[in-house]
């Protein structure tokens, strides 16, 4: 006798191992093993892994509003495998709702649900409910503007219901969203569900090896009788479809590069929010019920659906199993299913033919990449939302605050003495300075009184523009707006052969005059020279009232300071008045 | 029902991998193949997702995962320091997985004058790494933890401790004294940098 049969026979002696093995791998399968069995087994595979791929994720996240949305970014995009986990992770609970959906149409085709069989129906439906809670408590960990707002409105439903206020208080652990509703939700998803499923599952597999399978309706005495064994004829149809499953989540995974994560929650915010695919159709049903009657599309219609399923055992009032004889309870759930497809899909060519939820979000496609490229870095410990800090912008917004808002004032408006910002540099910026540049937007705070005002009359409104393309035809850089070369062209003539601006201004590289070098204005080298030093003899000369920074400042905080003034441009004065706001 | 099941144990059948006498059904090459095929697909299944699980687990292995210090740190004008021990916290920016942090403590020394010379000791015991206490009337250091008692040197005079206090660098630039804050593997002879 070998070792290991040794081993075995003294646990066996001790636990009887022996039989119980008999019992799960000698089960009779009558009527012969078959594919269409295969969706429950399916269902443990995924549920399975989704427990073991959950304790990997638990221990790459950390359940807080301020720590989640970071962790899970360090995990997404550090971590060795972690995007590829994590997306296998978000798309298994699709596979698991594909699958229990395929399990729940193959049970009511067979007739599964029938007496003696009510308690395996109901525990399973329970479980399927138990999936979608699951589904809606993940949604809301990675604390990303999709889980975030998508969460809201799933609460903000609860809380709508009669008496369901208390419950949304309690669920989310206060009248808002913080840290509260992240542990609750993480316990939910990870201690209770788990534990309440798996409870199910035990009686669901207990209940099912009492009662077997249920063969196709159609088949005789003597075919049933012909029963194959669980082990090896069923199982092999079940790991092959597992395998199956697998191979299709592996595939999908990789394709979409894993779950999707977008920028860190912000409450303030704008977000399209949409619910994972397989709640589009409750999401779509809310769009045609207002007033009193929205009570319809969230409590009444899916209420009436449930109550359908669990008492589809006392619906059926049929003789026998036949598809046939129960044409009425096949249609219903016929029905139901339809029209739960086409709400999803509904939902789905609206958002498409939407124009404004597609820029939406492509725009919030775009900030989460900022926000991940940004955390690499390491995200302060504020939060998620900090993870901006370390743009090189905000940077710069921190500087302009201490050095330069005090003069030029907080939202870059002008201050006392000094003159505004906001859209310093434009086409229009030019053309209002030069008809007036002692009002207080320009120099009027300031003791630069030397640039006379040009009228109309001095100088029509056709020739003023060709003068201010051709300042801006010598951007050139990135910011810059393209310069209509033909008008340039008349502006460089009149500044050369007719207009008196020349006889101040240089507009050659590096010339040196009474008034700035206008070659180049409003680039971020021109500001950023001027930033350094004002009284260089390119800009103010020696009457220049605003400091030099170039021994304040590094060249790296002169360039981000340059850059912050010349964005001011392309976004005008709404822009500047944002940009303090994260002072 | 197909499937009555009885109450007496069943008979203690012998499980047999390759369809032994037990096989009710089908001919032995048949189970063998089914057998050999769900292996192979189970281990495929499993290892989808467990391969790249045991990629996750084991990435602090090879990864840096916290990080601080490890350059100078000023630690405070070179005439702060004199031939009783002085102990500085050491400010510096820090990595810890997700999370960056500002100018936070990552450790602290003992700064002293020896014939002279600056010489910092970190205060992390080498025995077990509790923090190690001065006593001003001894003159000695003493960890409060397994009472390592060490000489104004980093020298071992009793206790536990494999090796002497651990020495850090120190450099001055004009008045300012700089330290290098590093933490080192305990409850080892060699000082070996972590």
């Amino acid at each position: 006798m070998s070792r290991a049969r040794k081993v075995l026979d003294w646990l066996d002696e001790r636990a009887g191992i022996y039989a119980l093995w008999d019992q799960a791998a000698n089960e009779p399968v009558p009527g012969g093993a078959r594919l269409r069995y295969v969706f429950g087994s399916v269902l443990v595979y995924l549920f399975m892994q989704q427990v073991v791929l959950g304790i990997v994720l638990a221990s790459y996240y950390s359940p807080s509003a301020t720590d989640a949305w970071a962790s899970v970014a360090h995990l997404q995009d550090q971590v060795t495998a972690g995007w590829f986990l994590r997306g296998l992770h978000g798309h298994g609970a699709s596979a698991m709702v594909v699958v229990l959906v395929l399990h729940l149409v193959q049970v009511v085709w067979a007739g599964a649900y029938r007496k003696p069989r009510e308690l395996n129906w109901w525990t399973g439906l329970a479980m399927g409910g138990l999936v979608f809670a699951f589904a809606l408590t993940g949604y809301l960990l990675p604390w990303d503007q999709k889980g975030y707002w998508a969460t809201q409105v799933a609460t903000g439903i609860l809380g709508s219901v009669p008496g369901g206020e208390p419950l949304r208080i309690l669920l989310q652990g206060g009248h808002e969203y913080g840290n509260l509703t992240i542990t609750r939700f993480f316990a939910l998803h990870v201690f209770v569900l788990p534990g309440l499923l798996l409870l199910l599952l035990v009686a669901h597999i207990g209940l099912f090896r009492r009662h077997g399978v249920t063969p196709p309706a159609h088949l005789s005495e003597s075919e049933l009788a012909r029963a194959d064994r669980f082990i090896p004829h069923q199982i092999f149809y079940d790991v092959l479809a597992m395998a199956v499953t697998a191979g299709i989540l592996v595939a999908w995974t990789i394709r979409s590069h894993g779950a999707e994560l977008f920028a860190p929650a912000q409450p303030a915010s704008n977000f399209p929010a949409r619910p994972e695919w397989y709640f589009l159709f409750l999401f779509q049903l809310l769009k045609y019920f207002e007033g009193p009657l929205v009570l319809v599309g969230t409590v009444v219609i899916p209420g009436a659906a449930t109550a359908f399923l669990v008492a589809l055992p006392f619906l059926d009032r049929a003789q026998s199993r036949r598809p046939k004889e129960r044409m009425p309870v096949l249609a219903g759930m016929g029905a139901l299913l339809a029209g739960v497809v086409a709400l999803g899909v509904a939902a789905k060519v609206e958002d498409a033919g939407d124009e404004a939820f597609q820029k939406a979000l492509a725009e919030a496609r775009a900030e989460a990449e900022r926000a991940r490229a940004l955390a690499a870095g390491g995200v302060l410990p504020e939060g998620g939302e900090a993870v901006f800090r370390n743009d090189p912008q905000y940077e710069a917004r921190r500087i302009y605050a201490e050095r330069c808002a005090g003069c030029h004032g907080r939202f870059m408006e002008g201050g006392d003495d000094a003159p505004a910002l906001v859209d310093f540099g434009s086409r229009a910026w030019l053309a209002r300075l030069v008809r007036n540049p002692r009002a207080p937007e320009f120099f009027g705070k300031t003791e630069h009184d030397t640039m006379d005002p040009y009228s109309p009359e001095d100088l029509p409104d056709d020739q003023l523009a060709a003068v201010v393309e051709y300042i801006v035809s010598t951007m050139g850089d990135e910011i810059a707006p393209p310069a209509d070369p033909a008008l340039a062209a008349k502006g460089k003539k009149l500044w050369e052969d007719e207009l008196e601006c020349n006889s101040c201004h240089e507009i050659e590289a590096g010339a040196e005059g009474d008034g700035p070098n206008l070659y180049g204005h409003g680039t971020v080298a021109w500001i950023a020279g001027l930033i350094a030093n004002p009284k260089d003899p390119r800009y103010f000369g020696e009457e220049a009232q605003m400091p030099a920074f170039g021994e304040k400042l590094d060249e790296a905080e002169i360039q981000a300071l340059a850059r912050l003034v010349a964005a001011q441009r392309a976004s005008g004065a709404k822009a500047g008045a944002s940009a303090g706001q994260h002072d | 029902m197909p499937h009555d099941r009885d109450d007496a144990p069943p008979a203690p059948e012998v499980p047999d991998a390759a369809g032994g006498p037990s096989a009710a059904s089908g001919d032995v090459p048949r189970r063998r193949f089914l057998l050999g095929a769900t292996g192979l697909l189970g281990a495929g299944v499993a290892a989808a997702a467990g391969v790249p699980i045991v990629g996750a687990a084991v990435y602090p292995l090879d990864h840096e995962v916290t990080s601080g210090g490890g350059d100078f740190i000023p630690a405070g004008p070179s005439g702060a320091f004199g031939d009783d021990p002085v102990r500085v916290d050491l400010h510096a920016d820090r990595r810890d997985a997700w999370n960056r942090f500002e100018d936070v403590r990552v450790g602290s020394a003992w700064v002293l004058r020896l014939e002279g010379r600056l010489v910092a000791f970190s205060t992390v015991c080498p025995h077990l790494g509790c923090a190690i206490d001065y006593d001003p009337k001894a003159r000695r250091f003493v960890c409060p933890c397994h009472n390592s008692v060490f000489e104004l040197d980093g020298t071992v005079v009793e206790g536990p401790s494999p090796r002497p206090m651990d020495r850090l660098d120190v450099r001055q630039e004009e008045k300012l004294v700089q330290i290098r804050y590093q933490r080192f593997k305990q409850g080892v002879k060699e000082k070996v940098p972590l």
